[in-house]
């Protein structure tokens, strides 16, 4: 198995961080360009999954916060315990975790990008 | 050699209340960091399975979209906003004391041995941040509201 230093792995954590902070932000600007709860509407919905741009930001902000995210939970779960086995156990399971969120979120996105209702 | 376990309370060394009145308010950022990550992965989690019901069509996204339009459903948003911006101001304190900023200049260990990076600059930052999370809860529940 290819193994990252922690240091390269936290520079990645952080870099996601900023990412995920920018993206969020044209994210939830975007619900506010009309009014809240109309924005949430299923045709405005299907409206911003349809659109390429947006899709691909909602695709990249996926990547982002799961890495971020099982990144996050993976050095919790270290802080508390440690051990070889322990060890890598944690991080395959954050990995897979990783992978299954991205893998479901991108299917929903992709789907309804294509009109594949 | 006996394996050291002095430091391994876990869950409860978290949660001891002690704790956080014995190491101050750098404690409590430290513990709001791990519970408000652990709080937003849930939610992320949650969002991410929530919106797929997009692909069910318009009855099923109007139902589950139902959870989240009352008044309990607006606090619960209201308190993700809130775990997101203290979460978001305290990483980004976090990334500038690691990068050396605002940490203090190394000085020898005399007694009573205050470290030099637990200072006014971060105990500021970590109340700003706790007043800005507040403030956006209060701006999150101003528009649910509206």
């Amino acid at each position: 198995m290819m193994v990252l230093r922690e240091s390269i792995i936290m520079k990645i954590h952080y870099g996601t961080a900023l990412g995920a902070l920018f993206l969020t932000v044209i994210h939830i600007m975007m619900r506010l360009t009309q009014d809240f709860h109309e924005s949430l509407e299923y045709e405005n919905v299907i409206a911003n999954y349809e659109s390429v741009g947006y899709a691909i930001l909602l695709e990249l902000l996926l990547i982002l916060i799961s890495v971020h995210g099982f990144n996050g939970l993976r050095v919790i779960l270290l802080e508390m315990n440690q051990g070889p086995t322990y060890e890598k156990l944690v991080t395959i399971g954050c990995l897979a975790g990783m992978a299954a969120l991205i893998g479901y979120g991108s299917r929903t996105i992709i789907m309804t990008n294509m009109g594949m209702l | 050699m006996e394996r050291e376990t002095g430091a391994r309370e876990g869950l409860k060394g978290w949660l001891n209340p002690s704790k956080i009145g014995k190491f101050g308010i750098e404690r409590l950022a430290w513990l709001l960091m791990r519970l408000t990550g652990l709080g937003l992965l849930a939610y992320f989690i949650g969002h991410i399975y929530e919106t797929s019901h997009i692909l069910d069509g318009k009855a099923v996204w109007d139902k589950s979209l139902e959870m989240t339009q009352t008044t309990e459903g607006h606090l619960f948003l209201a308190l993700v906003i809130g775990m997101c911006v203290f979460h978001t101001g305290n990483g980004i304190r976090l990334m500038i004391a690691q990068m050396g900023y605002g940490v203090g200049k190394a000085e020898r260990p005399d007694y009573p041995y205050k470290p030099q990076s637990i200072n006014m600059k971060g105990k500021a930052c970590i109340y700003a941040t706790l007043g800005m999370a507040a403030l956006a809860m209060w701006y999150g529940m101003a528009v649910m509201f509206a």
